[in-house]
């Protein structure tokens, strides 16, 4: 079974629109990170968020009227995917396509109001109108509604590993003829609460920028967003073996077991590109160690010092940019890296035939998967 | 590890071990047991504070019992409930099948460890330092149970964590019983698994559609839900080669069948179409007529709406015929593991040919003729089951479980 990339749409602190955000990306920008505050009253936390701009041209729709603003960014990114791959017949998708979300944090926002009202005023404070819009579920619930798909829908919760593995549960779906396409949706909202966990976690830097490889790792950004994969069996961009994903129980074991999963995926093309999801944390240094290794003549890019880290939406991210990077043969400048590393940064003048995207996850989950240009887009 | 789509289609689907843990007890024995006997595990919350919910009660795993004879591991004082209960079950189906390996795993769950996430908000809001902090955190995300588990137990598979609300369990049987059918996996490990957590229990306090009485699916005075928690895993194999390897094979997973009802966030259309187009996809999936069911574990969580609509598209489906039973009754909705740990009544129901009850039944809704197994247990010959499990945001599967001739 061929499974190809048909369709592509994301919302990212850079903006929204494949083209638009690429050449930005193309340009070095970055985003601009803002404070996050929090009624309780303590510090506030630097984010990368959506700019308003980014939604316009989200669709109307009841089930958004008092949806959180992950099922917003999703069902932007996810119309956006379908659009960019020319399907619009809303009855005939309905029977074709399944819909796959993958999510970290779900919608933290409304959940953390929900509890709060419990936590200040009691049990008998909280909202029923919150409490549906705090299940993992909810944004995939909106968007299917706003889809009209009324058959296959499911919902993947895990780390930043989670978007890869969502792609690999498309292909477990695709491999039965009953679909044509699946729609993958990567999705996050950035919410105090978080900034404040990751902070406790030791894994937040206090401001940006997201500087990856550096040694001691500095620590990472959070941002929000949503990415959209429209996948099908023919399209624009191949992807190949997809891993079936694994864990690290200490960090101590990371480079061991990327590793292994990098070795699994089996050769590629040479020369080969890698997005990694370096971040600025721990994980950086266990990626470059085993990329370093299994491909030593890869060149790395990670576009998180430009997005932020969008754990649930990140995974997705990186399938699009390396899809972008095999349409156009081009990858962006590595922004904030040290100057000087043991792999090959992008250049203006490289061609790629063969991407490798690699999620490692800050709690515990890895995941892998390889792409390639289709012989039309290949010069 | 099966890496690229194969082209072996329809293989056939064997369960060949499962482990339970839930309020009518731990492992298999004790469950049965319960099921039998009719057991109301719905008792007084104790571990948060009710006293400003309507509903006081709920199905619960009690912690004590939750270690006993657990496989040493580091740091497990940090785990959370949920963790501890996946890591029984698992305990239990790869203690029945020592030489199960699995490729892949795909669990179902809706909150995981949810409550080590409350505590941190309450520290957070209470402007507290505390200690226990970094362990919540990362022991909070939905996830990490079952990665717990895998660890616990050395199996490095991949993993997916279905979270689909109430529909997650038989989500994730459903989507690892196609993996397996369809020649992706030789093996996989799956089920569900959720712990009780004050945000959840008030959550459906607030909508009213928990209950501050007795848990009354399908009765005409049904006024709600009361909430539960466990953990059900089953170990799926294809089924020539676990023959071939001498497993013993508990039953067979035949179809399997989902749909998206888009009619609201929390309720199911009234129409039941949502429910009865799960139903017959998983019956078209396993090649069998709704005549051949003989006995239909319902979602029936006991709220005015799910049950209604569940009703009309069983009758509409099966008529009157088919016995039907909500487990819920006796134990609570264990939500992203109700659909695992039904799947594993079934099983039992399978094994030692009886069906499991309904208690707390009076009487149907005034124009529902259902078949309800009320209040007490019976012995009846069972080849073919369904097993609904329906969820916010309108996602509905069944699946249908048979007994291996033989």
């Amino acid at each position: 079974m061929s499974l190809e990339i048909v369709g592509l749409g994301w919302v990212t602190p850079l903006g929204s629109g494949i083209c638009e955000v690429w050449q930005r990306l193309l340009a070095g920008e970055e985003a601009t990170a803002e404070p996050i505050s929090d009624t309780t009253g303590q510090k506030p936390y630097p984010v990368f968020r959506i700019p308003h701009m980014a939604l316009q041209d989200l669709p109307g729709h009841a089930r958004l009227r008092r949806a959180s603003a992950i099922s917003r960014f999703a069902a932007a990114a996810g119309v956006s995917a379908l659009h960019d791959a020319g399907l619009t017949n809303e009855e005939q998708l309905a029977k074709q396509i399944a819909l796959v979300f993958a999510i970290a944090n779900g919608g933290v926002i409304y959940t953390k109001r929900f509890y709060h009202d419990i936590v200040a005023s009691g049990a008998d404070a909280a909202s029923p109108l919150l409490f549906p819009e705090t299940v993992f579920n909810a944004a995939a619930s909106h968007l299917a509604a706003i889809l009209g798909i009324t058959g296959v829908s499911y919902t993947l919760v895990g780390d930043g590993a989670v978007g890869l593995s969502a792609i690999r549960m498309a292909e477990d779906l695709l491999s039965k003829d009953e679909l044509d396409y699946c729609l993958v949706v990567g999705a996050e909202e950035a919410d105090w609460l978080l900034c404040d966990a990751y902070r406790k976690w030791r894994l937040l830097r206090s401001a940006p920028p997201i500087e990856p490889f550096h040694k001691p790792a500095k620590g990472t950004i959070l941002s929000e967003g949503a990415g959209a994969v429209l996948l099908g069996r023919k399209g624009f961009v191949k992807i190949g073996t997809i891993h079936p994903g694994t864990y690290y129980s200490t960090r101590r074991e990371l480079t061991e077991v990327l590793k292994g999963v990098l070795e699994e995926l089996g050769p590629g093309g040479d020369p080969s590109a890698v997005i990694s999801s370096a971040n600025g944390t721990f994980i950086d240094s266990a990626e470059v160690s085993s990329i370093s290794k299994v491909l030593p003549g890869a060149t790395i890019y990670t576009p998180k010092p430009a997005f932020g880290e969008g754990v649930g939406a990140g995974g997705v991210w990186q399938v699009i940019v390396g899809a972008q990077a095999l349409r156009s043969n081009k990858l962006p400048p590595l922004l904030h890296a040290p100057a000087s590393l043991p792999f090959r940064i992008p250049t203006s003048s490289a061609i790629f035939s063969d991407v490798v995207i690699l999620s490692c996850g800050l709690n515990q989950q890895v995941a892998a998967l390889r792409m390639s240009a289709l012989p039309a887009q290949t010069n | 590890m099966t890496f690229a789509a194969s082209n072996i289609k329809n293989r056939r689907v064997a369960v060949v071990a499962a482990g339970v843990v839930s309020p009518l007890g731990f492992g298999l024995s004790q469950t049965a047991d319960s099921l039998r006997r009719a057991r109301d595990c719905v008792t007084p919350v104790t571990r948060f504070s009710v006293a400003r919910c309507r509903c006081k009660t709920a199905g619960q795993v009690p912690d004590e019992r939750l270690v006993e004879n657990q496989p040493k591991m580091k740091h497990s004082h940090r785990l959370h409930r949920a963790s501890h209960m996946v890591i029984r079950a698992l305990q239990e189906a790869l203690d029945q099948d020592r030489r199960f390996k699995p490729d892949f795993a795909v669990i179902g769950t809706t909150s995981g460890g949810m409550s080590f996430g409350e505590d941190y908000y309450r520290a957070v809001y209470r402007h507290a330092t505390v200690r226990n902090v970094p362990a919540w955190i990362a022991n909070y995300p939905p996830q990490k149970p079952i990665v717990d588990a895998l660890k616990l137990f050395g199996i490095r598979s991949g993993c997916q964590v279905i979270a689909n609300a109430c529909a997650s369990g038989t989500n994730a049987i459903g989507h690892a019983f196609e993996c397996v059918q369809s020649g992706r996996y030789d093996r996989v490990l799956t089920g569900g698994y959720d712990a009780l957590s004050e945000l959840v229990f008030v959550g459906f306090d607030s909508l009213q559609a928990s209950t501050p009485e007795k848990c009354r699916p399908f009765d005409r005075q049904r006024t709600g839900m009361v909430l539960g928690e466990g953990a059900g895993i089953l170990a799926l194999e294809e089924l020539n080669s676990a023959l071939a390897r001498g497993a013993r094979i508990l039953a067979e997973i035949r179809g399997y069948g989902i749909s998206t009802d888009n009619h609201h966030l929390t309720q199911p259309n009234p129409s039941g179409v949502g429910a009865r187009a799960a139903m017959e996809q998983a019956l078209q999936s396993a090649r069998l007529e709704p005549l051949a069911v003989d006995y239909i574990n319902a979602h029936g969580t006991a709220t005015p709406f799910n049950d209604a609509a569940e009703a009309k598209a069983i009758s509409d489906l099966f008529g009157s015929r088919v016995p039907v039973s909500s487990t819920k009754s006796m134990m609570g909705h264990s939500l992203g593991a109700a659909g695992a740990i039904e799947a594993i009544f079934c099983i039992l129901a399978l094994q030692k040919q009886f069906l499991p009850p309904n208690i707390n039944f009076g009487m149907c809704d005034q124009d529902v003729d259902l078949n309800i197994v009320a209040n007490q247990s019976y012995s009846a010959p069972v080849r073919t089951i369904v097993s609904n499990s329906f969820g916010f945001g309108g996602t509905n599967a069944s699946i249908v479980i048979q007994q291996m001739p033989g």
